[in-house]
């Protein structure tokens, strides 16, 4: 196995006892090779040269975790926020701006963007991978646009899968839980001394529905989940090799949307709720070869082809056809460290919407997006200082041109002090959806005084629309961030990082026009419009009233914050390793009303603090106990659906409490091949919210205890 | 509303008690990195190197390395030499390395890496355990609860290296021939 197995000396015995570093330092070959070491990991958790707050998840991290996806894997990465939204659904974001169609993250497997074409975000209940072939996940903080492309905005999560060449054999792991919790993964692969090494692996995911937050009852959204995944490797020799990559993922969701209103004459409202299936389906084939030139210029080329489809029951299907062409070049000459590159990606899409819910404009469209760009890193005074500076620039359909640009400085006075101080610039380029896309958002009740002076006033229900906006641009971040990295001592570092941003064209709405089914609207200067009503299924005569917005680059703010992450090996078998985020958003303050509602909207869905501490505590080398605390403070959800009269219109907010809680686990390693863990999670608050989904009013439901017993077999 | 305060105060208690604990275990822990470092020194005690030059250096490639780990040695004399380390970023930098330490996270580079350090007297050692199937000299491997290495003598050789009888007893695995 080629796992990043990182590594405490309990027990050194060789020739003498050994208790103090200073003693080790003398040993002889055969001493160290003789040093018995036990398996807790202690692998560096930061890449410790690089002028970036980076953070680096291993796999010995994501087994410990007990997690069975992705985003709660994440959640150990200081500045990561993970909230979820119901049993497939996350909210996932790095420094703010979290959202279920989070769309300022790059998020990359082996090189590959996850990005749905269509929200510019990941759509989290589809593994894109099995958890058990992950290497290591890294997690950089800050923009990134200049080498990972556009929409890097506010970080990258970029996932490298496990070498083939370490995964010959076979492996099963199956969990089993409370809540119906399920997960199988299986692998097998093969390495022979020579020629292509490969696996092929597969997980399926089952989970039951969870519990509604309100009333208390189950949710529909019971959950089936599958992947499979094979890769192969083949080394050619000479600085050459050639990758190959080949998956397909599944998953399908119920959701439950209290949306549909039915009214009565007088304006009385009623919400039916609807229950849609949702299928996803994904399939990738990917390729690439490495080569190096005579004059040492390291070359890489990615191709992939993909494609995915959406499907959810009486409200759109997706289909898309992803094309990707990468071309890296890095060039180590004397001070200077060069990477350049030109990437296209060209992505054909067939849309299908069920109006008036949601309406597409454009069934069929191809969106190009090309880029190209040039980094490097100059050491200008060796051990020292290195300069990092970088450019690039990327066009997109219906966006135009966009220059990102990088530059950092990294000061290493000691071998175990880094400062580094970084700018940069990156554009977030708007998404089909959002140029595109337009659908009913919500309801809301504004009382109405009677034009006829005495007579009782009415509570109007209002619906709200947005409706698409092709000409929406890109979104636009300066900032501007500092970081120190400290080794105290061999089992001690920290790193913290502090950081300002400037976010300017933000996509927020403007109001596009008012509307009622009423005659009796024209009074309050309100349009009727029977065209309108029409449209929606409403009959003229009813005191229903539109608010349609429209999607604009109306916002700006500036969000700034810290970052702290502290590993610390306390002693041989115990590791505590801690993360801590603060963030503050401000955002501008805007004369347009529905604009200013947006940005007090996005203000408010921030948390202030979120942060873990885990425990990871080898009690002998063959026994495991970890504990995960972690928690954030709470956030303001806008209610999409607000049917009370005294907010007069104006946006009303769901609180969404801060919370604390617990993972346990519990390993046994029964022999070298079997390993059994016993892994409890969210085990402090029983009746936990952490996000309410917004755009589509999904039913919130809630985060409960839940235990699970998992076996992994080797063979 | 207490919930945020009942963090804050959690992550007070925790952030005390790891300054208080700080003392206690202060350099205490062996670390894995320490045990990596103290093979790439040791390592130059069991190679002999075609030319003799006053120092030693021992030279970190990338951006993850053990810098602070080996920090402790340098100055240090080992076989009356002096130890330096050093950062490495492009071949022009190698001129006077005896040993070169790639991380595991460099896994992408290693063809590279080793084409710039091609006949040269360099010791390439790395902890990605395919190292020495990649070509490179020495691989810092995990085995059997020890932290274990491989050799590939072929490596050496090109190099113009000689390793110790004893070096070559201790590995785990020698792939390549022995002359």
């Amino acid at each position: 196995m080629k796992l990043p197995h990182a590594i405490l000396v309990t027990a050194l015995t060789a020739a003498g006892q050994l208790h103090a570093a200073e003693d080790f330092t003398e040993l002889s070959l055969e001493d160290l090779v003789k040093a018995e070491v036990t398996s807790v990991s202690r692998k560096s958790q930061s890449l410790a040269d690089v002028a970036a707050a980076a953070f680096v998840i291993t796999a010995e991290d994501i087994r410990r975790s007990g997690a069975q996806s992705l985003p709660d894997v994440l959640r150990m990465a200081p500045g990561v926020e993970v909230a979820q939204i119901d049993n497939g659904r996350y909210a996932v974001s790095v420094r703010g701006f979290n959202g279920r169609f989070t769309n300022k993250l790059q998020v990359l497997v082996d090189g590959r963007s996850l990005y749905h074409p269509m929200f510019a975000g990941v759509v989290w209940e589809l593994d894109p991978i099995p958890l058990e072939d992950i290497e290591r996940i890294e997690v950089i903080r800050g923009p990134g646009a200049v080498m990972w492309g556009a929409n890097a905005v506010n970080g990258l999560i970029n996932i490298i899968s496990k070498q083939t060449r370490g995964q010959a054999g076979g492996a099963v792991s199956v969990t089993a839980g409370t809540q119906g919790n399920g997960n199988v993964y299986a692998r097998i692969g093969g390495a022979p001394a020579d020629g292509p090494s490969w696996k092929l692996s597969a997980q399926g995911r089952y989970a039951e529905p969870s519990r509604l937050h309100d009333p208390s009852k189950d949710s529909v959204d019971r959950y089936s989940s599958g992947v499979v995944d094979f890769r192969l490797d083949n080394e050619l020799g000479g600085g050459r090799d050639l990758s190959i990559w080949a998956n397909a993922s599944r998953s399908v969701t119920t959701e439950l949307w209290n949306t549909t209103p039915v009214f009565s004459p007088m304006g009385g409202l009623r919400l039916t709720s609807t229950r849609p299936d949702q299928v996803l389906n994904n399939e990738n084939l990917v390729g690439r070869y490495r080569w190096l030139s005579a004059a040492g210029v390291e070359s890489s080329i990615q191709a992939s082809i993909g494609r995915a489809r959406l499907e959810i029951d009486d409200f759109a299907k997706e289909d898309h056809l992803v094309v990707d062409v990468d071309y890296q070049g890095r060039r180590a000459i004397g001070e200077h460290d060069l990477i350049w590159g030109l990437s296209h990606r060209s992505t054909r899409d067939d849309i299908d919407t069920h109006e008036p819910q949601v309406a597409v404009s454009g069934a069929r469209t191809t969106i190009r997006q090309t880029g190209v760009f040039l980094h490097d890193d100059w050491t200008l005074l060796p051990e020292r200082l290195k300069l990092g500076i970088g450019g690039r620039l990327d066009r997109a359909t219906g966006n135009g041109t966009e220059a990102s640009v990088n530059t950092s400085l990294l000061w290493t006075p000691t071998r175990s002090d880094s400062v580094w101080i970084k700018a940069a610039r990156a554009p977030r380029f708007s998404s089909r959806g959002e140029r595109d896309i337009s659908i009913l958002t919500g309801v809301s009740l504004l009382p109405v005084l009677s034009p006829a002076p005495g007579a009782p006033g009415m509570n109007v229900p209002v619906i709200g629309y947005f409706a698409n906006n092709s000409h929406l641009g890109a979104e636009k971040a300066k900032g501007i961030e500092l970081g120190y990295r400290k080794q105290f001592a061999a089992n001690l570092g920290a790193d913290l990082s502090i950081y300002r941003q400037r976010y300017t064209d933000l996509r927020g709405a403007t109001l596009d026009r008012m509307y009622g089914c009423h005659p009796m609207f024209a009074g309050f200067g309100i349009a009727f419009d029977p065209a309108g009503c029409g449209y929606f299924g409403l009959p003229a005569g009813l005191p229903v009233m539109f608010n349609v917005n429209r999607t604009a680059n109306n916002l700006a703010g500036t969000s700034r914050g810290a970052e702290l992450a502290v590993d610390w090996l306390v002693s041989p078998g115990w590791r505590l390793q801690l993360s801590h985020a603060w963030s503050k958003l401000d955002m501008d303050s805007e004369t347009d009303p529905i604009a200013h509602a947006a940005a007090v909207t996005a203000e408010r869905s921030s948390p202030r603090h979120y942060g873990s501490l885990r425990s990871q505590w080898n009690i002998a080398s063959d026994r495991q106990f970890d504990v995960w605390l972690r928690g954030s403070s709470g956030i303001d959800r806008v209610k999409q659906i607000n049917l009370d009269p005294a907010s007069g219109g104006a946006p009303a907010y769901h609180r969404v409490s801060g919370y604390v809680t617990l993972d346990l686990r519990y390993a046994h390693r029964v022999n070298k091949d079997l390993e059994l863990a016993l892994v409890g999670r969210n085990l402090i608050a029983r009746h936990r919210l952490e996000y309410i989904s917004d755009f589509i009013p999904t039913a919130a439901t809630e985060v409960a205890p839940s235990w699970a017993v998992t076996a992994r077999w080797k063979f | 509303m207490s919930t945020p305060r009942f963090l804050r105060l959690a992550a007070c208690t925790a952030l005390t008690g790891l300054a208080l604990a700080v003392p206690a275990s202060f350099g205490q822990v062996t670390t894995e990195a320490q045990l990596k470092a103290a093979y790439l020194v040791n390592f130059l005690k069991y190679v002999e190197w075609p030319v003799q030059r006053p120092a030693l250096t021992i030279c970190l490639f990338g951006r993850d390395s053990l810098g602070p780990s080996l920090a402790s040695y340098e100055g240090r004399p080992i076989g009356g030499r002096e130890l330096k380390i050093r950062k490495v970023n492009s071949p022009e930098q190698l001129a006077d390395c005896h040993e070169l330490f790639i991380a595991d996270t460099e896994e992408a580079r290693f063809g590279a890496v080793l084409r710039w350090v091609e006949n040269q007297p360099i010791l390439t050692v790395s902890d990605a355990e395919g190292f020495t199937r990649d070509g490179g000299a020495i691989a810092l491997v995990r085995s059997d609860g020890r932290l274990q290495f491989d050799v590939n003598a072929d490596a050496l050789a090109r190099a113009g290296l000689k390793p110790s009888s004893q070096m070559m007893r201790l590995a785990r695995q020698v792939i390549g021939s022995v002359r």
